[in-house]
């Protein structure tokens, strides 16, 4: 599904480059569960950025679904983009001035999914959240773990095949966080969403099927879980 | 303190730039346009203030009512003069004032002639120099004007005639090649904001007709000012005028004459009247134009209320912490206020540069002497100094209370968004406002344009293109020689067709004589009479529509009538008319031979008078010369040549007939063009503002943009989303702003007799306009900010 050889990402800065990413090849099926690990500065989400297509490597090639991402024009990208990847935050950057229920289906509007649909969807995502009670509140009446839901039930509506996450449980409690985790495996084995997250978390990276390692940009280690667990 | 906030001030304006220069632009082009308005309206009531009894003096002026409307002159009766100086007490002087003009000859001592030239003169009562106080070089006027044949110059005239004022006194002149006048006095120039520019004061005593009886004769002419006694009333003079008009309008006329007592400071601005400088400016204009400098500085404010307001997000957490350090409300107002005023001050340098530079054009545009000068004029430093203080507290206080009055908790935590700085409805109304009064100017501007077009395409019933208007020396030796003039003036290769005539088709000088059709009573209106010769007809283009046209006749022998003329009289068919007798004035009975198709006998401002034609040898002083479109230059050459050569005692002028009707609508041009220049000035000023307003959005925003794009919105939808809030506005104040230009241009509109029908066209052109200037300026920013990486933007939440 993601297909990345011999990414490169730096800024150039007085002359000097300082490079963010160097020479990261690597494969992501579909129905992976991985987590991307590393201390502050290593490139993570970086990488991730760039997996979402929200930044440009500076070399290499990128395929996203058989597709040459860095020769899309911007039109195909967000093309590309709106249908198959849905984005977390660990800030979770809820549109204030909206409701939870309008929350939810600001990415049905950009995808010109007709009023019906999106109401079938949002009233969906309420549901399977457990959120319908509070579709009407506004984000900052909402606590940490409730507004993170939000932002998960708000990618999941666009029925994304990929979901990217940069370190969703980062501000929240533990115990919101298990449950967070618990949603991303659940949807990684019931629907066979790819998932990709960042994380400081061993725990968290426990929830997946594989670990990359970063550190200074460069890949270190690629473990599968799945396998390294086998006896 | 002081010096503290200014040094913040300074420093925070250094800080934010991009709305500092939007400020300083907007505020400065503002109160530069409101600068120049000023010292315009200054200079316009400034006309006739410079005499010491300024107050007291009033001129007299003729008024009539007919059965079909009314008449008005500056003129009066040449007998008024000397019976209300007789009959008011309560008056200290009167004075006649009468203009003339001739031919000034002046020779050297061997008796050649050195100079010829025509000027304007005025046969002046020595009384007037008592009214009005003129700064005498040398002479005295109550003494040395007394004498007929004596005169005053000013000291520009002495110097002209002379060479140098000191040598002027006990020379003399020839005048109108009759009279010699010895000089006798020198007084200092009249300034140019005076509206009797006298330069050549010839005494009263030597006018010929000054002792004419006629009551219901009035020239234009013949002036009359008088100084009320000091610590009366003018409103007391009703009762002796009463009695005075009762005494001595006698004899039956065909209207009801009435005279007024104008005060001195109106004379400027009456434009019913006129007067001798032939500058008129009508308050109602000067109201116009202080109403657009309001507006202006109106929209300029709001920019600044808008912007500041705006700012105050980013500005509550110095506010915060100013608060929490113990600075209380009130100074922090004074520091935002001194904020404001340091940078009105800084647009007022702005302004100051930009006025001294435009002034030129300003005052080539009226054709006035304006200057910008704060010595000669403190009256312009206090006024900026106002402007100052009136802009920096109008702009300043709202922003300053808003921003003063931010929770310090909120604050320093940061949660100070644009939703709790209230201000949002506000800006959202005052946005509306602003395009509001932009739209209203643009569509005046539209239709003035749209008028002035219409009046110069029009077809005015005759031919005026390629005309020429020589005149013609009026006393009886030259008036011997018009014939053959004419006829040398015809073989000139180029010339088509000339005639005499007294004046062209259309014109500003008219006469109206009473008149009386097939029978011996008046009839109760009057008509416009012209006299022409027979070929009148043809140099103008003339149609005929029953008859003939008139023949050659050296005496009112027959008469033309118009249409209207025939309507107001109630006759259906031209034919009619034909044979029936016309008695003009009191005597000069003749038969109507023809009926000529209405032409527009005045400016499109009037509607069509009756007009009566007739052949008078000695009334047509004009020659109206139809050329060869192509020959003009050497036609015109030739012409001059031939006239100089059967007038050499006179001087050549000659103006064309199309320059002429030009100039009735010169108020409209310099209308139309400061229509555009402001309309420009306040576009300009409301779409800078627009783009400050747009720019902070588009900051407030980026975190949702930012979002919305990680949600899969395009850079195009973005740009939309944030258009639509301005569209909005904009579509709102156009509805505000239509009513409101409807009203302004259908009153002015309503000034002219002959006009455009008021299509919903420019309103709609202001529509598209205002919306695609919108439309630009936002999509220019917001594509901007649309087009940032949302990573940017989301990275350091």
């Amino acid at each position: 599904m993601i297909k990345l050889q011999n990414i490169e990402k730096y800024y150039a800065a007085k002359g000097l480059k300082s490079y963010i990413l160097r020479h990261v090849s690597t494969t992501i099926n579909q129905g992976e569960f991985v987590s991307i690990m590393g201390p502050s500065g290593a490139g993570k989400s970086t990488l991730l950025n760039i997996l979402g297509m929200l930044e440009e490597p500076t070399y290499g090639t990128y395929e996203f679904m058989g597709e040459d991402v860095t020769s899309l024009n911007e039109r195909k990208r967000i093309e590309l983009y709106r249908n198959h990847i849905g984005f977390v935050f660990q800030a979770y950057h809820l549109i204030d001035e909206m409701t939870v229920a309008e929350n939810i289906e600001a990415p049905l509007l950009y995808k010109k999914i007709g009023s019906a649909e999106r109401r079938s969807r949002v009233a969906d995502m309420l549901d399977r959240f457990n959120i319908v009670g509070k579709k009407d509140l506004f984000p900052n009446q909402l606590s940490g773990g409730q507004q993170q839901l939000v932002g998960i039930a708000r990618a999941l509506a666009a029925q994304p095949s990929i979901i990217l996450a940069d370190e969703p449980t980062g501000n929240l409690q533990s115990a919101q966080a298990l449950q967070i985790m618990d949603l991303f495996k659940k949807l990684n084995e019931e629907e066979n969403i790819t998932v990709i997250q960042v994380t400081h978390s061993e725990v968290n990276a426990g929830y997946g099927s594989r670990i990359l390692h970063l550190l200074d940009g460069v890949i270190k280690e690629d473990v599968n879980l799945s396998e390294s667990l086998k006896p | 303190m002081f010096k503290l906030n200014l040094k913040i001030a300074l420093r925070n304006l250094w800080k934010n730039k991009g709305y500092t220069l939007i400020n300083i632009a907007g505020l400065s082009v503002g109160m530069a346009s409101c600068i120049l308005i000023f010292i315009f309206i200054r200079y316009q009531l400034s006309y006739d203030q410079h005499y010491a009894k300024r107050d007291r003096i009033y001129r007299v002026v003729s008024y009539w009512k007919y059965a079909a409307g009314e008449e008005f002159s500056k003129g009066v009766p040449m007998p008024l003069v000397p019976a209300m100086r007789n009959d008011f007490a309560m008056l200290d002087d009167v004075a006649a004032l009468q203009r003339g003009g001739g031919v000034v000859k002046i020779k050297d001592q061997s008796g050649n002639v050195r100079l010829k030239t025509t000027e304007t003169t005025y046969y002046v009562e020595p009384q007037f120099f008592k009214i009005f106080d003129y700064h005498w070089l040398q002479g005295d006027p109550q003494k040395d004007l007394l004498a007929p044949n004596s005169v005053a110059l000013s000291e520009e005239m002495a110097v002209k005639f002379f060479g140098d004022w000191h040598k002027a006194v006990g020379q003399t002149f020839n005048y109108n090649n009759k009279t010699d006048l010895k000089v006798t006095a020198v007084f200092a120039d009249v300034p140019e904001n005076s509206s009797n520019p006298i330069k050549i004061a010839i005494a009263y005593s030597g006018y010929v007709n000054r002792n004419q009886k006629n009551w219901g004769s009035v020239t234009d002419n013949s002036e009359c000012y008088i100084l009320l006694k000091e610590g009366q009333n003018v409103a007391d003079l009703e009762g002796p005028k009463a009695a005075f008009i009762k005494k001595y309008y006698v004899e039956p006329g065909t209207g009801k004459a009435d005279h007024f007592f104008q005060p001195l400071a109106d004379v400027h601005k009456d434009p019913h009247y006129g007067n001798f400088s032939r500058k008129t400016t009508a308050m109602k204009e000067i109201w116009g134009l202080a109403i657009i400098g309001i507006f202006l500085m109106l929209t300029a404010c709001i920019n600044f209320v808008n912007l500041a307001t705006a700012q105050a997000v980013s500005r509550s957490k110095e506010v915060g912490v100013r608060k929490v350090m113990g600075s209380r409300r009130r100074e922090l107002m004074l520091q935002f206020l001194t904020e404001t005023i340091t940078l009105t001050v800084l647009a007022l340098l702005i302004a100051c540069v930009i006025t001294e530079a435009t002034l030129p054009g300003l005052a080539g545009l009226f054709k006035e002497k304006l200057s910008f000068s704060l010595i000669q004029q403190p009256v312009i430093l206090i006024f900026m100094i106002c402007l100052v203080v009136f802009v920096g507290f109008l702009a300043g206080f709202y922003p300053a209370m808003v921003m003063s009055g931010l929770s310090p908790a909120l604050a320093i935590k940061n949660k100070v968004n644009v939703g709790n700085t209230g201000g949002g409805a506000l800006r959202k109304i005052l946005v509306v406002v602003q395009f509001a009064i932009t739209i209203i100017l643009i569509t005046g501007t539209l239709v003035v344009l749209k008028q002035m077009k219409f009046m110069r395409e029009k077809p005015l019933g005759f031919n005026s293109s390629a005309i020429a208007l020589p005149d013609m020396p009026g006393d009886s030796l030259s008036i011997l020689k018009y014939d053959i003039v004419k006829t040398r003036i015809l073989n000139i290769p180029g010339v088509l067709s000339a005639s005499f005539c007294n004046s062209p088709p259309s014109s500003e000088d008219n006469t109206f004589t009473n008149f009386a059709y097939a029978g011996t009573k008046d009839a109760d209106f009057q008509v416009n009479t012209k006299s022409a010769d027979q070929d009148y007809f043809k140099t103008f283009g003339l149609q005929m529509i029953a008859g003939r046209a008139l023949s050659k006749s050296d005496t009112i022998k027959e008469y033309v009538v118009n249409e209207t003329l025939l309507k107001k009289l109630n006759i259906v068919h031209p034919q009619e008319a034909i044979g029936k007798m016309i008695r003009l004035g009191d005597h000069n009975t003749a038969p109507i031979v023809g009926v000529v198709r209405d032409f527009n006998n005045m400016t499109l401002r009037e509607s069509i008078s009756p007009i009566l034609l007739f052949s008078r040898k000695s009334n047509s002083q004009t020659l109206a010369v139809k050329m060869d479109i192509r020959q003009i230059p050497e036609v015109m050459k030739n012409i001059e040549q031939i006239w100089n050569s059967y007038f050499p005692d006179n001087v050549y002028r000659s103006v064309f007939m199309d320059e002429n009707i030009n100039q009735y609508y010169e108020s409209e041009q310099i209308m139309g063009t400061l229509f555009k220049v402001f309309a420009s000035v306040i576009i300009f000023i409301a779409f800078i503002g627009l783009f400050g307003l747009i720019s902070f959005v588009a900051t407030q925003r980026t975190k949702e943009m930012a979002v919305r794009k990680v949600l899969g919105a395009t850079t195009f939808e973005l740009v939309k989303m944030l258009n639509t809030s301005f569209i909005m506005m904009v579509f709102i104040a156009n509805l505000v702003a239509w009513p409101v230009a409807y009203i302004f241009i259908s009153q002015w509109l309503s000034r002219y007799t002959y006009r455009i029908d008021l299509s919903i066209w420019p309103f709609v052109t202001a529509m598209l306009i205002s919306m695609l200037v919108t439309l630009l300026t936002v999509s220019l920013r917001s594509y901007r900010a649309a087009r940032t990486n949302p990573i940017d933007a989301l990275k350091y939440e």
